[in-house]
């Protein structure tokens, strides 16, 4: 059995550029207040300092809050329509977060299921995800409670373990195997480099304190669907600001709408969230006009009906809505009151 | 039997892009109430216009580029291909865009989307149609595919209403099936009107009084929501199971293929699962969000 393999922290830069060579590498960064995962520049490597999670959530660099779906013009003969171009980008991230990479995995099934959705699907096509265990995780952290762990690395391609000065790497796809296969400047892993891996790994794993228990979850939510004064008071404070959803990793409702002058224009679709009256309102009638049902949906769609359709809970436990909310809000503490079938 | 079983139609795409409308020409505008027209149309691709086909109670993504794109049943029936009609009042940013457009005018047009209703389950059967208003659209469509499929079905009864007799939809229709021998159509006003001989009261109440036997029957349901909310109550006092009461919902579709997420009734999109539903499939959740 070959031995594993580790990288050199001072290294860092050596290594991602190889890999700009192939890919367009995305690492987290900072613009202004607000982390994201955006393209790295080619030289500094500081962004692992301070490096927790990002503030946006990856699902952005593959859905984005807007883009264009196709362009149209008139002329004599009619409407041309252009689709946009298609993103080629070979993506590589960097540093991603094992919550956020189980993310991913949820919103895959959403836009593969059915009528495939072209504009993720293209820009996910060939992402290699690099993961990085979680060392320092946040009060508002819950992944140990949703299936996942801070060095869960299910839905990467190579993940790293901060080990000092170094991270020990773990090729754990075939992608993963053959980007580590091709890359120099990598260090040989000693025995005792896996060992503290390995003890690293468990001391994060208690650092997730935040527990909730979504045993029957779906059961007793469809029990209480109807129980207006639960609902009501677990929304209570709610705002309806939307910003849970927006930065959650696994929400992906949209809205499409159109934009034109004189004979030319495009159809755009940008992010839409249930918390907001608009997005169910018809003309006639509005089925989520009132706040408790819109927070009842949040809730159920991600712990009740996205596992009826996909077998999975649609919520990793990245505590961003909980750390994010205006008015903390707390998903935790909806999901723990969730009253016990009768 | 679950209405989600039937097999997706026949999907058409402009390309591997499902967002991507087709352009079709409208060929015919008719005036149905003061609010609701019904357009006639015709794909401009020839190809397109051999090729396409649909199942009664599906619905597309209609668009005026530049505008947007709003969802309406296709209200015509697939027996009766020569051109597709769609109706709509007019009540928003792209329906009152689609209104002002005439003979000649382009639109965008996505699908057909959606379930249809199950024929294979209906075929034997008594068909009791119930609808208000615009809801007839998307009855419509079966009705005449059942006229023209006559000997596949066995009675037709049609319980339609409207507010008062300018708002009756379909009024040739009405006229035509009226004639027709097959069929018992009943029409009904919600309130007393000088212009009108005809039945006065609401619809579910009216179903109340014409009392359709439920014996190897099914009830198919659609107008505006408050009628299907008080509809589907007579109808188990009239003998209806669950399962044998249809109806075809109307949610705001935005994307039309179970995607950008505001149409669900629970853990059902009503343009992916539906908009055909028997009333066993969304029970648990319609007395609140329906």
């Amino acid at each position: 059995m070959s031995t594993s393999k580790k990288i050199s922290k001072k290294d860092i830069g050596k290594i991602l550029s190889q890999w700009s060579q192939e890919f367009t590498v995305l690492v987290p960064s900072k613009e202004g207040n607000v982390s994201k995962m955006a393209r790295w520049d080619g030289k500094d490597t500081r962004f692992m300092d301070s490096h927790r999670n990002t503030v946006h959530p990856v699902k952005a660099n593959f859905f984005p809050p807007m883009e264009e779906m196709f362009s149209f013009q008139k002329n004599k003969e009619g409407y041309h329509i252009e689709p946009a171009p298609p993103d080629e980008h070979k993506l590589l991230i960097f540093a991603i977060r094992p919550c956020d990479a189980n993310a991913l995995a949820i919103l895959d099934m959403a836009f593969k299921d059915g009528y495939e959705d072209p504009y993720y699907l293209s820009r996910r096509k060939d992402t290699v995800l690099i993961g990085l265990g979680c060392t320092n995780p946040y009060d508002s952290c819950f992944c140990t409670s949703m299936g996942g762990s801070p060095s869960d690395s299910t839905n990467v391609d190579i993940m790293l373990t901060d080990i000092g000065n170094e991270f020990l790497i773990e090729e754990i796809s075939e992608a993963g195997k053959e980007l580590v296969a091709k890359t120099e400047d990598l260090q040989e892993a000693k025995k005792a480099d896996e060992a503290k891996a390995k003890k690293v790994k468990e001391t994060s794993y208690d650092k997730v304190t935040r527990k909730i228990d979504t045993r029957d979850i779906d059961k007793k939510l469809l029990a209480c669907f109807e129980n207006k004064d639960y609902w009501e008071k677990v929304s209570a404070k709610c705002i309806s600001c939307g910003i849970c959803t927006f930065l959650c990793p696994t929400c992906y409702c949209f809205d499409i709408n159109d934009d034109s002058f004189k004979k030319r224009g495009a159809r755009f679709r940008s992010w839409d969230s249930c918390a907001f009256p608009v997005y169910t309102r018809m003309p006639m009638e509005n089925p989520r006009g009132e706040k408790w049902r819109r927070v009842r949906q949040k809730v159920c769609h991600k712990f009740e009906f996205f596992p009826m359709n996909f077998g999975s809970i649609a919520c990793v436990g990245c505590g961003r809505c909980i750390r994010l909310c205006p008015v903390n809000w707390d998903i935790t503490q909806t999901i723990e009151s969730v009253p016990e079938i009768t | 039997m679950t209405v989600t079983d039937m097999s997706q139609g026949k999907r058409f795409f402009a390309s591997e892009n499902v967002y991507l409308p087709h352009i079709a020409i409208i060929e015919k505008v008719i005036d149905e109430t003061p609010g609701v027209k019904t357009f006639h149309f015709n794909f401009k691709d020839e190809k397109l216009r051999k090729e396409f086909s649909f199942k009664s109670g599906q619905f597309a993504e209609y668009s005026v580029l530049g505008v947007g794109e709003a969802p309406f049943c296709i209200s015509s029936s697939p027996s009766r291909s020569d051109h597709l009609e769609f109706a709509t009042q007019q009540v928003g940013k792209v329906t009152n865009a689609l209104h002002r457009l005439g003979v000649g005018a382009e639109i965008g047009f996505r699908g057909p989307y959606g379930n249809g209703f199950p024929l294979d389950f209906l075929q034997g059967k008594n068909l009791v149609f119930v609808g208000g208003g615009i809801g007839l659209a998307p009855l419509r469509s079966l009705i005449w595919n059942a006229i023209d499929n006559r000997d596949k079905y066995e009675n037709i009864d049609i319980i339609y209403g409207a507010r008062s007799p300018d708002d009756l939809c379909f009024k040739y229709d009405l006229d035509t099936w009226d004639k027709d021998k097959t069929i018992n159509i009943i029409s009904t006003i919600d309130r007393e009107d000088k212009s009108w001989s005809g039945r006065v009261g609401f619809v579910p109440k009216v179903l109340e009084e014409v009392a359709p036997s439920a014996s190897n029957a099914v009830a198919i349901v659609c107008g505006p929501p408050v009628m299907i909310r008080f509809t589907f109550p007579v109808l188990i006092k009239l003998g209806f199971t669950p399962e044998q009461m249809i109806t075809t919902l109307e949610k705001k579709m935005t994307c039309g293929i179970g995607k950008c997420g505001r149409c669900n009734i629970g853990n059902l999109y009503v343009c992916r699962d539906g908009p055909v539903f028997t009333y066993a499939q969304i029970k648990n959740f319609v007395s609140s969000e329906y």
